[in-house]
């Protein structure tokens, strides 16, 4: 292989000497630096290869979550965010238990009643102790209500508790929360917010217990290795009883495919949002499984029907549903990872009325509305979607979009970064068409059709002053008939008068690892209270 | 020399605030801390106190006066997102991507000199079409696309390297080779073009002529010519390395400051952007600086001049 090159080699008696003058100006030879180099790269090589991925100890039993982002904070009550929440529940508890099917249970209150439509009363438990030993009383409830109202505070959880006005504290284990009017989601909201020791966080300071959480939880906290894992360690005297496994290990890991590679080589044991096109792989191995719910999260196209032009035309909007095969995208995009939507409201809520049928696909029938309102050949209109949001988002505008281009209808599809969006339906400066996933942790109707629907409401662009009656009068009454007829026959108007596109409620996936038995939540959350785990699977 | 450090030093500041600057009215004008830290069903008066006690109600001008006049008591704020000192949380992350880079750099150097001597030394050969055609390759796989099959590869089907986190050696190993391919491959094929000039040069043949080993005319008198610019490239690529290893660390879930920085922009982390950018920048003009006063010492034609 060695070309011959002319002349050279000739080694004199003088090399000696020539080597010495050359080492005046060069202290080290090149040649030699990148053999010790080498040197080193075989080494790391070899040491590498020996190593084996993380051999999880056999004496104990390990459960590891990886979620897309780390927690911001281990602060329960200064945070609106899922994967943070998914590591503060194992930590804490809240008074009022949200079970898998989101029906609410006793927690640290072991009941409560409403004296009137605007007081109420806990009950609490008097069996319960922190972390760190102290005991839980009504203090700490009362403590962790009023931080999170604080204006100060500046906590991102404080607009859940707003219709709050005082909490008492006659004992130990009673809490008397007056509300300033009818509040009818009190309880819905009360489930989400987390109890954090008074005595210790007034010691500490906040920023010392976003760092050092102490609860009352399942779990306690050990470590946190900021972006790279936070680990927890059974609480044995936890009063629900002791949890089966022993660490629980949450990793931040962005990347979906190398989240399902961690699963696949089992060092992870469940894994968020993971992408419909892994699902049939997954179910196909033997290690691995999935597990699904339907979430709390609607996906919507907004129509701005309040400005003028076509979109004010109720036939128009009408049309456009008529228009969107989305039976086809839940099944060929989401590959069947979605439940068709009739109303703005998925079945598992309260209020929804599973009796409406959904907009039948009819291209046809949309084409004659349309001529109906004075459109026979269609119209231009602007549309808005946000890229890698939600579950296929941006595939799903694309689709709408050829859908609608078949009756008629050039929707000019924009699509933006998730900071963008944000801020130009912030800004209300939406027009035309958007695509949007709306989220209700309350699953209360409430918490959907108050903010999307109501006239003048932050993400409303509808009017209707019937539908906005039988809202106003389901939130001002904590009667939960009343208020459930009142939601009913708002959602017939408001799926007649179609202020959107209904496409989907959406289908949150996780992988799972076959040696841990636990199943998906509606509310995402990933509580490890409960979770068993069988080596031999 | 004596007034030359200083007067770059001052240059390099220079840089930095314009780089701050610069970043600093790009992220504020394209979304709002406020409306992504909140959940969207926050009432409107929330949002306005909330902006209110963050100062964002204030002109900008007023806004990066106030930051500049904090950074130069070494303070860059609070992040919004994490309520933690936003330097500290920088400096938190910052050894994982030293490690990375620097490792990346040693594995892209140690394959890069050999690959460029050889491909120049037997050129038309072989090995000089193979390696010309990895460096080819190197240089056009896209990082994302390299560390997705190195994890499919080593990690999936041979089950020999974990897939991601930080940890030991083996840890380390596929984020480096992910992040020193495009690095490794743009030194080799300087080098090699670089190694065949020199080669051609009368010095050369008078240095052959004159029977000193093969050895010698390649490593001394040919491979520190073509250094030259090499050393160059290879400081430019540190910088390079820090804008890749924000792809790099979020397929293999480092914890550096890359991912902290895209997760910061994602929330619009005003403070905690504005802390990462100036770490980069202040590392990318100091190794920039470095650079050239190694390119001084290595080449005693350019000296310093006032």
């Amino acid at each position: 292989m060695r070309k011959a090159k002319p002349a050279s080699h000739n080694p004199t008696n003088s090399a000696s000497g020539r080597r010495r003058r050359d080492r005046r100006h060069r202290p080290r030879g090149l040649p030699t630096v990148i053999l010790t180099l080498l040197l080193t790269l075989t080494i790391v090589l070899t040491l590498a290869g020996c190593g084996s991925p993380a051999a999880q100890e056999d004496t104990e039993t390990v459960v590891t979550v990886l979620q897309g982002v780390d927690a911001t904070t281990l602060d329960p009550n200064m945070h609106a965010e899922t994967p943070t929440g998914n590591v503060c529940i194992n930590l804490f508890d809240s008074l009022i238990w949200r079970d898998h099917d989101m029906k609410l249970h006793p927690g640290l209150a072991v009941s409560w009643q409403a004296l009137d439509e605007t007081t109420w009363e806990f009950n609490l438990r008097d069996d319960v102790t922190f972390h760190n030993g102290d005991r839980f009383t009504s203090a700490d409830v009362k403590f962790t209500i009023e931080r999170i109202l604080d204006e100060e505070k500046n906590s991102p959880r404080r607009a859940n508790l707003g219709g709050i006005e005082t909490v008492e504290t006659p004992d130990d284990t009673t809490v008397i929360i007056r509300t300033e009017g009818p509040f009818p989601l009190l309880l819905a909201r009360l489930a989400d917010e987390q109890i954090v020791p008074a005595a210790y966080t007034q010691e500490h300071g906040a920023q010392y217990l976003a760092a050092n959480p102490v609860g009352t939880g399942p779990f306690v906290f050990d470590s946190w290795t900021k972006d790279d894992r936070i680990v927890l360690t059974a609480n044995p005297d936890y009063w629900r009883g002791a949890p089966e496994v022993d660490t629980v290990i949450f990793r931040p890991v962005p990347e979906a495919s190398t989240r399902v590679a961690e699963l696949r080589t089992s060092n992870a044991d469940i894994i968020v949002n993971l992408p419909p096109h892994e699902v049939a792989s997954l179910k196909g191995a033997t290690k691995t499984g999935v597990s699904s719910a339907p979430s709390s999260r609607v996906i919507f196209i907004g129509l701005v029907t309040t400005n003028e032009g076509p979109l004010a035309d109720p036939r128009v909007r009408q049309a456009l549903n008529h228009a969107v095969n989305v039976d086809q995208i839940i099944n060929s995009i989401l590959q069947g990872n979605g439940n068709r939507l009739s109303t703005p409201l998925p079945d598992n809520f309260f209020g929804a009325d599973p009796s409406l049928e959904p907009y039948e696909y009819d291209p046809d029938r949309a084409r004659a509305l349309l001529a109906e309102a004075g459109y026979p050949d269609g119209f231009e209109i602007t549309f808005d979607s946000p890229n890698g949001r939600y579950m296929m988002d941006k595939e799903v505008a694309q689709a709408v979009q050829g859908h609608l281009a078949e009756v008629g209808v050039t929707a000019h599809l924009n699509v933006l970064e998730w900071g963008v969006y944000v801020n130009k339906i912030m800004a209300r400066e939406l027009e035309g068409m958007y695509l949007l996933g709306w989220g209700n942790a309350t699953f209360d109707a409430d918490g959907t059709l108050y903010s999307l629907i109501r006239t003048g409401a932050r993400f409303s662009y509808y009017s209707n002053e019937d539908v906005d009656g039988l809202l106003d009068r389901a939130r001002s009454t904590i009667d939960a008939a009343q208020r459930e007829a009142d939601y009913q026959e708002a959602l017939a108007i408001i799926r007649e008068e179609a202020p959107w596109i209904f496409l989907h409620q959406q289908q949150d996936l996780y992988g799972v690892s076959t040696r841990v038995d636990w199943e998906a939540r509606s509310d995402e959350r990933i509580w490890l209270g409960d979770v068993k785990v069988d080596e031999s699977r | 020399m004596s007034t030359y450090i200083p007067r770059r030093a001052w240059q390099a500041l220079l840089v930095i605030i314009g780089v701050s600057a610069v970043s600093f009215f790009l992220i504020q004008m394209t979304g709002d801390p406020a409306a992504l830290m909140l959940p969207m069903d926050a009432s409107a008066a929330d949002v306005a106190q909330f902006r209110e006690s963050m100062g964002f109600n204030d002109p900008l001008y007023i806004q990066y006066g106030r930051f500049l006049g904090q950074v130069l008591q070494g303070n860059f704020g609070d992040s919004i997102r994490h309520n933690q000192p936003a330097l500290e949380m920088v400096f938190e992350r910052l050894p994982a991507t030293a490690e990375l880079t620097a490792v990346a750099l040693l594995l892209s150097v140690l394959v890069a000199v050999p690959l460029g001597v050889i491909t120049a030394t037997r050129q038309h050969t072989l090995a000089d079409g193979l390696g010309s055609v990895a460096g080819l390759l190197g240089q056009s796989m896209p990082t994302f696309w390299l560390g997705i099959m190195l994890i499919m590869v080593f990690s999936v089907q041979l089950e020999a390297l974990p897939p991601s986190g930080r940890g030991g050696l083996e840890h380390l190993l596929l984020p480096a080779i992910t992040l020193g391919t495009y690095s490794m491959a743009t030194t080799m094929r300087l080098l090699r073009s670089k190694m065949l000039e020199v080669l051609g040069q009368d010095y050369i043949r008078t240095a052959q002529a004159k029977g000193l080993p093969e050895r010698v005319v390649i490593y001394r008198h040919a491979l520190r010519n073509a250094m030259l610019p090499v050393i160059t490239v290879i400081g430019l690529q540190v910088g390079a390395m820090l804008g890749g290893a924000v792809v790099t660390e979020t397929i293999f879930a480092w914890p550096g400051i890359g991912r902290l920085a895209i997760q910061a922009i994602n929330n619009r982390d005003i403070p905690l952007v504005q802390a990462v950018v100036f770490v980069a920048a202040a590392t990318i003009v100091t190794v920039n600086l470095a650079t050239d006063l190694l390119y001084g010492y290595y080449d005693p034609q350019i000296r310093f001049t006032e």
